[in-house]
Parts: C-alpha cells; sequence; structure tokens
C-alpha cells in the first residue's frame, strides 16, 4: 500500500469518527463561560496582587502563623511539641473524635435513608412487572402508582443533594439549637443520602436482569424480589459507594463546626476570630491528618470488599 | 459497570458472606459507637423553643418563593429575579475559574502520578542508571502523590479561610481555594482512571514500535478520556456547589445572600436563591447523565 492511499483511509476513518453535538455544544459552552468568567471584573487579578496584599502575605506567613509560645524564644523541637500538645490536649483531641463521630453517624443514617430511595427510584424493578420484559399485569392503575412512587423518589433525592450540606447545616441549626450535633449529622445525612440513592439505583439498573427473572418466572413479586435478589446482588458495590462517601463525610465534618456544632471547625473559626492564626493552621492540619486517616480506612475497605 | 450475577447469588444468606459481614458489622458497631459518644439522642429531634414554628414558616415559604423583595428597600434597587440572577452569575464565574485552574493543576499531576505514566517511560541503558533512575522516580512518585493527598485533604472552605487570612477578602482567594483541593482531586481519580483503562491500544503501538510518549498518548489517554471527562463535568457540579457556599465567608456568591435573607426571615427570598442553585445542579446533573448516556457508554 503506497503512502497516498494509507493517507486517504486514515482520512476516511477520521471522517467516519463517531461525533456528538451534544458533546460538542457542552464543551463549546463550557469553554466560551470559562473564557468569559476569566475576563469579567469580578476575578481582578491585578487587586490580588497590590503591594499592600503582598506585604500582609509575607507578615501572615513569617509572623502570624509562627507558633505563639515561640515568638519570644528561640526555635527548639521540644518547645514546638509542647505548644501543639498542649493544644491538642485542650481541644483537637476531644473536637477531632466529635468530628470523627459525627461522620460515621451521618453516614450510616444516609445508607439508612438512601436505600429505600435507591430501590424506588429504579425503573426496572419500581414497575408493576418488575425485571420482565413483557407487562404481566394489565392492571393501569398498579402501573401508575408505581410510576409515580418512582418519580417521587428520585424528585426527592435530587433535592436531597442539590443543596450544598453547608446551607442545610446552617438552616438546620436555626431550627435545632446548637446544643446537639444533629445539625451537623442530618445535613450529612440529607445530601449524601440524596448522592447514595443515585448511586444505588444505577447498580439496581445495571443489573443482569435473567437470575432475577429466574425467580420473577416462580412467582416471585417485589417484597420477594427485595429479600432474595435485590440485597444480595447490590451490596457489594453499595458497600464500595458507601466508603467513598464516607471519605467526603469526613472532610464536610470538619468544616460543619464553623457554624457552631462541636467538631474540629468549631475551634478553627474561634481561632480565626481571635485572629491566632498559627493555632487555627494546627487545628486545620489535624483535620488532614484526620481526612488521610479516613482516605486510607476507606481505600482498605474498598480493595477488601471488592475481593469478596 | 460490571455485575457478574450468577443465580448461586440469589440467596438472602448471601448478604452476610464473605468480608462483608465484618464490614456490615462494623458499620453497625461505629454507628452505635458514634451515636452514643456524641450523645445525640433521637428525642433531641423535635424542636425546640421556636424551631418549630421556624421550621414552618420555612417550609411553607418553600411553596412560594419571592419574586419580589419582602421589605421596603430603597427606590432604584434591581428587582430581586436580578439581583439572584446576578448572584447566580458569580458563582458560576468563579465555579468556572476555580474548576478550569484545577484542571490545569489536576491533570499534569494525575499523569505523573499514574503508575501506568512511570511504566511506560523508557529504560536507561547500564545497571548503575537504571537504579539510580528508579530511586530518582519512586522519590518523585511518592512526593507527588504526598502533595495531592494533602491537597484534598483540606477542605475547599477551610484553604478559603486560610486564602482570607492570608490575602484578605478578592476573588484570587475563591479560585485558589476551588482550585488547590479540587485539583488534588482530580488528578488522584486520573491516576486511577488511567491505570485501570484498557492497554490493548497501548500494547499494539508499543509493539509497532511507537515510543513511550506516543504510547501513552495515543493508547492509554483515549481509553480513559470519556471517563475522565464525565468525571471532571461532575465535579463542575460539586464546583457550582462549593462556589455557592463560599458565599458565607463574604464572596458575593448565592450563600452569601441565603445567609444575609435567613438572618432577616426573609424567608420567601431564601427559597429563591435556593431554587437558583437548585436548578442550575438539576441542569449539569441533566447535561452529564445524558452525556454519559450516548458518549460514555457505547
Amino acid at each position: 500500500m503506497n503512502s497516498s492511499s494509507r493517507r486517504t483511509q486514515v482520512e476516511a476513518l477520521r471522517r467516519a469518527r463517531p461525533r456528538s453535538r451534544l458533546l460538542r455544544g457542552t464543551v463549546m459552552a463550557l469553554a466560551s463561560w470559562t473564557l468569559y468568567a476569566w475576563a469579567s471584573p469580578e476575578i481582578a487579578l491585578g487587586d490580588s496582587l497590590t503591594e499592600r496584599r503582598l506585604t500582609n502575605f509575607q507578615n501572615f506567613i513569617r509572623e502570624e502563623l509562627w507558633p505563639h509560645a515561640l515568638r519570644s524564644e528561640p526555635f527548639t523541637f521540644s518547645g514546638l511539641w509542647a505548644w501543639g500538645h498542649g493544644i491538642w490536649n485542650e481541644v483537637g483531641a476531644s473536637s477531632t473524635l466529635a468530628t470523627l463521630q459525627i461522620s460515621i453517624l451521618a453516614i450510616a443514617l444516609s445508607a439508612v435513608l438512601a436505600w429505600p430511595l435507591s430501590i424506588l427510584a429504579a425503573s426496572n424493578f419500581a414497575t408493576s412487572a418488575p425485571f420482565s420484559p413483557e407487562v404481566r399485569d394489565s392492571s393501569r392503575g398498579k402501573q401508575l402508582v408505581w410510576t409515580a412512587a418512582r418519580r417521587a423518589s428520585r424528585g426527592l433525592a435530587i433535592l436531597m443533594r442539590a443543596v450544598p450540606e453547608y446551607i442545610l447545616a446552617f438552616l438546620l441549626l436555626a431550627v435545632l439549637g446548637p446544643r446537639t450535633a444533629w445539625p451537623a449529622v442530618l445535613a450529612l445525612a440529607i445530601h449524601n443520602g440524596g448522592i447514595l440513592a443515585r448511586l444505588g439505583g444505577e447498580v439496581v439498573e445495571n443489573l443482569e436482569p435473567a437470575p432475577v427473572r429466574s425467580l420473577t418466572a416462580i412467582g416471585g413479586r417485589h417484597g420477594g424480589l427485595v429479600v432474595f435478589a435485590l440485597i444480595p446482588l447490590t451490596m457489594g458495590r453499595n458497600l464500595l459507594y458507601f466508603f467513598y462517601r464516607f471519605e467526603t463525610c469526613v472532610r464536610e465534618a470538619t468544616v460543619l463546626g464553623m457554624l457552631g456544632v462541636v467538631s474540629l471547625g468549631y475551634w478553627i473559626q474561634d481561632a480565626r476570630s481571635k485572629q491566632y492564626y498559627d493555632e487555627m493552621l494546627l487545628l486545620v492540619l489535624f483535620g488532614s491528618g484526620l481526612v488521610i486517616l479516613a482516605d486510607l480506612t476507606s481505600a482498605l475497605a474498598r480493595r477488601s470488599v471488592r475481593r469478596g | 459497570m460490571k455485575n457478574e450475577a450468577r443465580l448461586s447469588d440469589v440467596h438472602p444468606l448471601r448478604i452476610l458472606s464473605g468480608r462483608r459481614r465484618w464490614w456490615m458489622l462494623g458499620i453497625v458497631c461505629a454507628a452505635i459507637w458514634a451515636a452514643l459518644g456524641l450523645g445525640t439522642s433521637p428525642a433531641q429531634l423535635i424542636p425546640s423553643g421556636n424551631g418549630i414554628e421556624i421550621l414552618e414558616e420555612f417550609l411553607a415559604a418553600g411553596l412560594t418563593p419571592a419574586l419580589d423583595y419582602e421589605s421596603q428597600v430603597p427606590a432604584g434597587t434591581a428587582p430581586l429575579w436580578a439581583k439572584v440572577l446576578d448572584a447566580l452569575r458569580r458563582t458560576l464565574i468563579f465555579a468556572a475559574t476555580g474548576m478550569s485552574l484545577a484542571l490545569a493543576i489536576g491533570l499534569p499531576l494525575g499523569v505523573l502520578t499514574s503508575t501506568a505514566w512511570w511504566r511506560e517511560s523508557s529504560p536507561a541503558s547500564s545497571w548503575s542508571r537504571r537504579w539510580i533512575g528508579r530511586l530518582g522516580r519512586s522519590g518523585a512518585f511518592v512526593f507527588l502523590r504526598a502533595l495531592i493527598a494533602f491537597m484534598r485533604s483540606i477542605h475547599e472552605l477551610l484553604w478559603a479561610v486560610l486564602l482570607l487570612a492570608a490575602l484578605g477578602l478578592n476573588s484570587f482567594s475563591a479560585v485558589w481555594a476551588i482550585a488547590i483541593p479540587y485539583g488534588g482531586t482530580l488528578a488522584k481519580v486520573f491516576s486511577e482512571m488511567l491505570d485501570e483503562a484498557p492497554r490493548d491500544s497501548a500494547a499494539q503501538l508499543h509493539d509497532t514500535g511507537a515510543t513511550s510518549l506516543q504510547v501513552f498518548l495515543f493508547g492509554l489517554m483515549p481509553r480513559a478520556l470519556p471517563d475522565m471527562a464525565a468525571y471532571t463535568f461532575y465535579r463542575l457540579e460539586c464546583a457550582v456547589r462549593s462556589s455557592a457556599v463560599l458565599g458565607f465567608f463574604g464572596f458575593p456568591t448565592l450563600g452569601y445572600f441565603v445567609k444575609l435573607a435567613f438572618v432577616n426571615q426573609h424567608y420567601h427570598e431564601v427559597w429563591s436563591y435556593l431554587y437558583a442553585l437548585i436548578f442550575v445542579v438539576v441542569v449539569l446533573e441533566f447535561v452529564s447523565s445524558l452525556l454519559r448516556e450516548r458518549v460514555v457508554i457505547r
């Protein structure tokens, strides 16, 4: 084959490649919005780098981030350790523990919230004839009820995940008061419940229908299918998603304290309002350590679940 | 997504099979421990004081979001819908700038932290050089992995708080607050996707004598690209939410106005802002699911 015929062949292949107008349109729209955003007066990069800001920044790095206890004396590691250990004992340990507990309780609750929603949102299950190619049940009333249930649970899950945790917690705090950890726990549970419901619904929809049909063939209906097919078949993947969201829950739980619930964020906000930036940075790093630990746990759990 | 469904799986006791049993048991125990440790009881879920009234009033306001201001405003103030749209525009501006910067950070870091990249790079000639190269490479690999773990272990709002303390209130702080943790997350997920992408075309290119860079760019990248694009789109949706929340820290995005309206007890106005946010998130989610259906899965 000579090179020119090869070139025309490559050209023909290139022209025949799959193209999507939807994809092109989306990419174009996003690219032009991004260009507009960078050019808009709201992103005033010149203003960010003024003389005053740069001096402030230097002061911040050199002085304000320097541990308070070490400002009047020469640097020693034992002094640094004593300072950090003191903050850890005073507020760090208890609030790091509270952050972890908030996220564990929240992710467990969100799984409980998401589970029924995910099953009701799956289009192959929430019909009058689940997992069947033909509509066995001719009752239109039943079909309507299932469709309504499916739409309602999908809509609810969308609403749950569309509002950010932080705003949810802010609203719940006004209703429930700051005495307990519930506003943070509920806010995380609602938002993550919405996400887990969607992911769980996709797991049900992607199930291989053949094994489930063997149950409908012998008379299995909704209740039986849930117990004998859906729970066992979706458990593995749902656990993967559970641990994946747990990781993000820990990050969020740290921050929600800034609204007034006692997690790490509460003390970060406290140090911030007193302008103790050295202490603030240390508390942020405690949170970072907790998140990295949760990350590792989650990765370990997912690997173990995947293996069997 | 692959589900290996076998007939033998269809048994209720399979729920409690293998390791899953221990993880389930662990989750239940951990949840009980957490509830006891926090001292949360369901009884505390009943709002006290005027909590019930706030809840009722707030939820009722959800049915009738405000179309106009709930209180007197000075003459000449822009109408509420214009204010909502402007807040939304600013929210999307911070989301887009933050996200594009995150992509610029995350893509190279993602390539450099994938094991596939290091495997494809060419072997050095002599024995000693190979070992020095291997040591240097694994050092760089560990350092970059640690760097992206650190970047995403600090929440975007905490980056915002740190940057606000260092630089004061300006757009720069908001953009970097989103870009740093999102860049780390993109890098981690991209590297996993590159490592899990099918290797068949890469192997074929390698066998026809392509250089390692060519193998990576034309054999491996295209196989991982649809997944990477889909994930980037999902993170954009998250960036819109994060950008809205940055308003709670003084940036002029949706969160700022939600907070202000709620504190002033203008619950109908709160819902106008919330519906604007929900609308954008739902549209983005709809487009991303359409794209995944039509483009990614083929």
